[in-house]
Parts: C-alpha cells; sequence; structure tokens
C-alpha cells in the first residue's frame, strides 16, 4: 500500500445549486439500485436521506430569512447541501463492527468489505450521523467508499467529478482545510458571517477527532440534519464496562450469599 | 460469457432496480451485488408516510430546528429475536455462574443445581446464538462473528464471550456424571463457564450504550445493573419451574430476589440517567414503551413479593416463577423498544448535544457547532 495523506471532501454549501448531479453521479458509477420514486412535500428533496443505496444527498432548506450580506425583496434563502459519510477520523460504525468488515483504507476512507460483511446491524447504531445502512433483501451494510475503485485508479471521486459548482471538492484533507478557511475568511469578508465550518479537524470536532469529509454552512447543523456535537460512542463507554464489572462482582457475591445462606429446611 | 448472462439473468430476477440493460451494461460497480427484493412490497412501506403533513407550512422554531423532523439518525434494524436473546444468553451468564459457586461450595449437596445449570448455560448460549444468527443480514456468514477479536466492539467481545460459555457449559454438562478425571475436567469446565458468564450476564447493555441512540447512551451506567438483575432474575425463574431439593431451591429463590432488587433499583437509575434531558426520557413517560416498562415493574414487585413472604407452595413457586419470567422478558423489550423510540426522535439527539451531552461530555471542550452570534444554548432552554 502507498503511504500518503488522507482524501476527503471538503463540501462548501454555498455555491451548491441543488442539482443533484452528485446523487445521479454516484447512483450511476456505484450501479446502486433505485430506492422507489415519491414525493415528500419536503422541499425539492425526495431522496429524504441517506442510506444503504443512496451514497449522496442533497438537502434542501426553505427559509423565512435572508442570508446575511444579502437583500432579496422577499427576505428568503434556500440552502442546499450535499451530504455524504464523514469518513471520520473515529468512526463510531468502524470501532463497533465485529467482524473486521469495516475497514481503514489507505486513502484514510472507512470501506465495508460487502464480501466480508455479515450484516449483524451495529455499525449502522453506531454511526452518529444515521449514514450506514442496511436495506432488505441484501442483508448487509452499505454507505459511501469514497470511490474506493476510482481511488485506486487515479480518479477522483464521481460526485466531486460530476459537481458543476465544485461545492464538492476532493483532495488532501490538510489541503482541504487551507481552501476551506481560506473560503471562510472570503464569506466572512463579504458580510455571509454566519458561515463556519463544520468538522473540519479534532479542534472543531473533539468528539469524532475530524471528519475527512466536512463542511461549511450557514445555519444550525440541525438545519441540514447534523448533529451539533457529535461523538463516537466509544468514547463514552468506559463507565458501561465498570458498572459491569461491579455488576458482575456483585453477582458473583450474590451467588455465594445465596448458596451459603440456604436452609435446609423446605416449607412445602 | 456465462458470467455475463448470470448477472444479466440475476438483474432481471432483482426487477432491474438498477435501469441498466443488462445486454448493454456490465454490472461491475461497486455496489452492482447489492440485492434487492423482486417485489417493491417486499421492502415494506417508504420509509417515511409520504403527504402525512404539509412540512412547508410548518410551523418551525428557529430554536428548534430539525430537518422535516426526519431523524437524524438511523433506527437499530434489530428484530425481536435481539431482546429475547438479552434474556436467553443473560440468563445462560447467570446460571454459569450460580452453578460455579454452588459446585465450589457444596458440591455434594448441591449436585443437582449444578447440573441443572450446567445444562442451562449450554442451552442457554446455544439457543442465543441460534436467536442471534437468525437477525443477522447474512446468516450464513455468522461465523465471521469470531474471524477478528476487536476489544472497542462489545459485540465482538460478546460473540466469544457467548462462545466460551456455550462450549464450556457444554463440556460440563455433558461429563456432569462422569468420575476421576473427566469428572474434574468437567468441574473445571463449569468454572471457567462462571467465569466468563459474569461478563456474558449483562454484557449486552454496554452493547446498546456504545451506540448513538440518546436513551440507551444515557443510560449506560445504570443499564448494565439493570441487565445483570434481570439476569439473575431470570435465571432464578426458569430453575423454579422444575423442582430440586430443598436447600437448592431456597438457594435459587435467594439469587433471584437479589437479581430483581438490583434490576429494580437499576430501573430507577435508568428513570433518572434519561430524564436529564426532557426529550431523551420522554417515551419512558408515556406511550407503550412506558406501559411496557411499568408492566414489566410491576411484575417484578409481584414476582419478588411471591417469593419473599414465607410459605413455600409449589403453585406460589410456579406463579412466582412464571411472574419473574414475564417481568424479565417485559423488561429487555421496552428497553429495546425505548431505544428505537428515541433513535427516530431528531430533537432527543439535538437537545442532548446542545445540553452539553454530547462529546462535551468527554472531551470537555464546547464542541457544538454553530454560525456566529447563534444562541448555543436556546434549544435546551426553549424546552421549559
Ligand atoms: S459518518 Fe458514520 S458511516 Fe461514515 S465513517 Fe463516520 S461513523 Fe462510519
Amino acid at each position: 500500500m502507498i503511504a500518503m495523506g488522507a482524501k476527503g471532501f471538503f463540501t462548501d454549501t454555498t455555491v451548491c445549486i441543488g442539482c443533484k448531479a452528485c446523487e445521479v453521479a454516484c447512483k450511476e458509477w456505484n450501479q446502486l439500485p433505485d430506492d422507489g420514486m415519491f414525493f415528500t412535500a419536503m422541499s425539492y428533496d425526495n431522496t429524504v436521506s441517506l442510506g444503504a443505496s443512496t451514497w449522496r444527498h442533497v438537502a434542501f432548506i426553505e427559509r423565512p430569512v435572508p442570508l446575511g450580506g444579502q437583500t432579496t425583496a422577499h427576505g428568503i434563502s434556500w440552502l442546499f447541501m450535499s451530504d455524504v459519510c464523514k469518513h471520520c477520523q473515529r468512526a463510531g460504525c468502524l470501532e463497533n463492527c465485529p467482524t473486521g468488515a469495516i475497514v481503514r483504507t489507505e486513502f484514510g476512507s472507512v470501506y465495508v468489505q460487502p464480501d466480508v460483511c455479515n450484516g449483524c446491524g451495529y455499525c449502522i447504531a453506531g454511526c452518529p450521523f444515521g449514514v450506514i445502512d442496511r436495506r432488505a433483501g441484501d442483508g448487509r451494510a452499505w454507505k459511501c467508499t469514497l470511490c474506493y475503485d476510482r481511488l485506486r485508479g487515479g480518479l477522483e471521486p464521481a460526485c466531486a467529478k460530476a459537481c458543476p459548482t465544485d461545492s464538492i471538492r476532493f483532495g488532501d484533507v490538510d489541503e482541504l482545510r487551507a481552501t476551506a478557511r481560506a473560503r471562510l475568511e472570503q464569506l466572512h469578508a463579504r458580510g455571509v458571517t454566519e458561515a463556519y465550518l463544520y468538522g473540519e479537524d479534532a479542534a472543531r470536532q473533539p468528539g469524532t477527532e475530524g471528519l475527512n469529509a466536512f463542511f461549511l454552512l450557514v445555519d444550525r447543523p440541525e438545519a441540514y440534519n447534523l448533529p451539533p456535537d457529535p461523538v463516537v460512542p466509544t468514547r463514552k463507554i468506559a463507565p458501561a464496562w465498570l458498572s459491569l464489572a461491579a455488576a458482575a462482582l456483585g453477582m458473583a457475591a450474590a451467588a455465594v450469599g445465596a448458596v451459603a445462606s440456604s436452609q435446609e429446611r423446605g416449607h412445602s | 460469457m456465462s458470467d455475463r448472462g448470470s448477472v444479466a439473468a440475476e438483474a432481471r430476477t432483482a426487477g432491474e432496480p438498477r435501469h441498466v440493460d443488462p445486454e448493454v451494461g456490465l454490472l461491475v460497480g461497486e455496489a452492482a451485488q447489492q440485492r434487492v427484493p423482486a417485489e417493491r412490497a417486499e421492502e415494506g412501506a417508504p420509509p417515511y408516510a409520504v403527504w402525512d403533513r404539509s412540512v412547508a407550512r410548518e410551523e418551525r422554531a428557529a430554536a428548534d430546528t430539525t430537518y422535516y423532523d426526519r431523524p437524524v439518525i438511523k433506527e437499530p434494524v434489530w428484530i425481536w429475536t435481539v431482546p429475547l436473546y438479552f434474556h436467553a444468553g443473560g440468563a445462560a451468564g447467570a446460571a454459569a455462574v450460580l452453578g460455579a459457586v454452588a459446585q465450589g461450595v457444596e458440591r455434594r449437596r448441591l449436585g443437582r443445581l449444578v447440573t441443572r445449570c450446567r445444562w442451562m448455560g449450554a442451552v442457554g448460549s446455544a439457543l442465543g446464538s441460534g436467536l442471534l444468527i437468525s437477525d443477522l443480514g447474512r446468516p450464513e456468514r455468522f461465523l465471521n462473528m469470531l474471524r477478528v477479536f476487536r476489544p472497542t466492539s462489545p459485540m465482538s467481545v460478546g460473540s466469544w464471550l457467548l462462545a466460551g460459555v456455550g462450549a464450556l457449559s457444554g463440556a460440563s454438562a455433558v461429563l456432569a456424571s462422569s468420575d476421576g478425571l473427566l469428572g474434574r475436567a468437567g468441574d473445571a469446565a463449569a468454572y471457567g463457564a462462571g467465569l466468563l458468564g459474569m461478563p456474558l450476564a449483562g454484557y449486552t447493555a454496554v452493547l446498546i450504550s456504545q451506540t448513538a441512540v440518546p436513551a440507551w447512551q444515557e443510560a449506560r451506567r445504570s443499564l448494565p445493573v439493570v441487565f445483570m438483575g434481570s439476569a439473575m432474575a431470570a435465571a432464578a425463574s426458569l430453575l423454579a419451574l422444575a423442582p430440586l431439593g430443598p436447600r437448592e431451591e431456597d438457594a435459587v429463590r435467594r439469587f433471584g430476589m437479589v437479581g430483581q432488587i438490583a434490576s429494580l433499583a437499576g430501573m430507577l437509575a435508568v428513570e433518572r440517567e434519561v430524564s436529564r434531558i426532557e426529550r431523551v426520557g420522554a417515551p419512558l413517560r408515556r406511550g407503550p414503551v412506558a406501559a411496557l416498562w411499568n408492566a414489566a415493574r410491576a411484575a417484578e414487585v409481584a414476582a419478588l413479593l411471591l417469593s419473599g413472604f414465607p410459605g413455600r407452595s409449589r403453585p406460589r413457586r410456579t406463579a412466582a416463577a412464571l411472574l419473574g419470567t414475564a417481568a424479565a422478558l417485559g423488561l429487555r423489550f421496552a428497553v429495546f423498544l425505548l431505544g428505537r423510540a428515541s433513535a427516530r426522535d431528531p430533537r432527543a439527539t439535538f437537545h442532548q448535544q446542545r445540553a452539553g451531552r454530547g462529546a462535551a461530555e468527554v472531551t470537555g471542550t464546547a464542541g457544538v457547532a454553530s454560525p456566529a452570534g447563534d444562541g448555543g444554548e436556546a434549544a435546551t432552554s426553549a424546552e421549559g
């Protein structure tokens, strides 16, 4: 394996136009099956969420307030965000996986090996972002692979390639961070003071120790269905193991006490 | 050519969900082998109720934003066999412990109890494994559970524990009536099963706590006590269903009562832990989960009273055992459904993290991400 810096995405939501080219490119390249066709009445979002067969999802948020530094006749703003697996530095899915099916690749991405996964579902409950899922009929867990096959062939992921506004940028995470910070400064200078970066490093998002796919947002994370302070569940679990140890010792003590104090005389 | 033909055939039987004409396009993408049912209907209803309300007209308080009220995390996909396994595996672990202790303290006079505990450990583990395998998306790959040992994954730890207790209890049960070297090997196996049975009885509490599900995460300190106590009660109730010697029955009764008291105390602690955040504790206050939770508690109290008062007639003992089993089962299902309800509510996650009980609880930093000038605590104070 070639040693190299982690690869990832910087998704700048301020230039996303909601065209869903990324969703389509992802489905096409990975030959993902469809999820059924229906309308949801959620703005223009009929995809709803990421899932086993949806590895990119564009969120549509219609707000009754304008964007900072903007003057529009009706005082509204329409936000879009192309969501994806975050390829967390500390990934809940990976740390929960009991079979070793989920691995960290040479690109720093988190990859589910479909030939190993036995569909236990523990990764699904372990992901703080609700990304990975199992599909009925298939039985295995699926999510974005960061286009592992394309990266091996020296190509960028299909979504980044298709994005017409460069809202989705692919590259070395270190370089993406610099790009993102420069873009943030530019936006602040233009009066979009609410712009901020989400999950760009361990300092900004200590619970996951940073995301390899991070975002520039202009509203609360909740508006985009992102958790405000996500944490890999493993980091919080030490007290549970301690409780378990105490309870197990208590059970052993109770067994000794019950056997030692038990009496021969029957009442029946 | 034949390879391509079979892929094409599979695509046709799968209802061609990729809309790729297999005569023209090759199915070789990363997800080309993802199977979907031929009939959409087999997948059940769409993942949400379409048109059930007009979102556009919905009042959206800025301080309590969600994304169209859609869940932020995925609901656990586990089916009913999983809480049933919590019960069976817990009982197997607790029985292995009780059996090992009885064997160490009074092997000669408690022989029947020792043997029955060995069988319970073996049968419980086997049954539990079956329940877990039936929940897998790819049951034929169940052996992959023992492909690696991953200490960060309670499910991996638990798989090894379950395999260990099953094998050791099974061996000791088969050797229960042997003497000499074989008998001693059986005794050693039973001690080993008892040792591994200690964590096996309650590790499932750690397993569900290590998820993004808000209620399970919040209750991570008290759930192990509930599960351990429930496992003791489950084992004792099952052991009490068939006659043993008077002294043995008394030991089982005492063991079960300690378990019931522990699980009742643990339930109170769980209620306290989850109600720190209004939205996280909501399913335990009203609705079907609360009803099941309270029914399980009532049954547990009744079982405890029945076995606590003097006088032990056979019908009364049986009634206590049945009530105890129902209580333990009801409790496992209530905890399971609590997690499912909690995962469906995006506000449970959002409020928990806004209140500083997300990553901030362990990292000590205020990591909540928000635009500049946005009152980070607004969501919590808006709860009222
Ligand atoms: S976002 Fe979820 S699925 Fe993606 S790496 Fe992180 S934990 Fe795993």
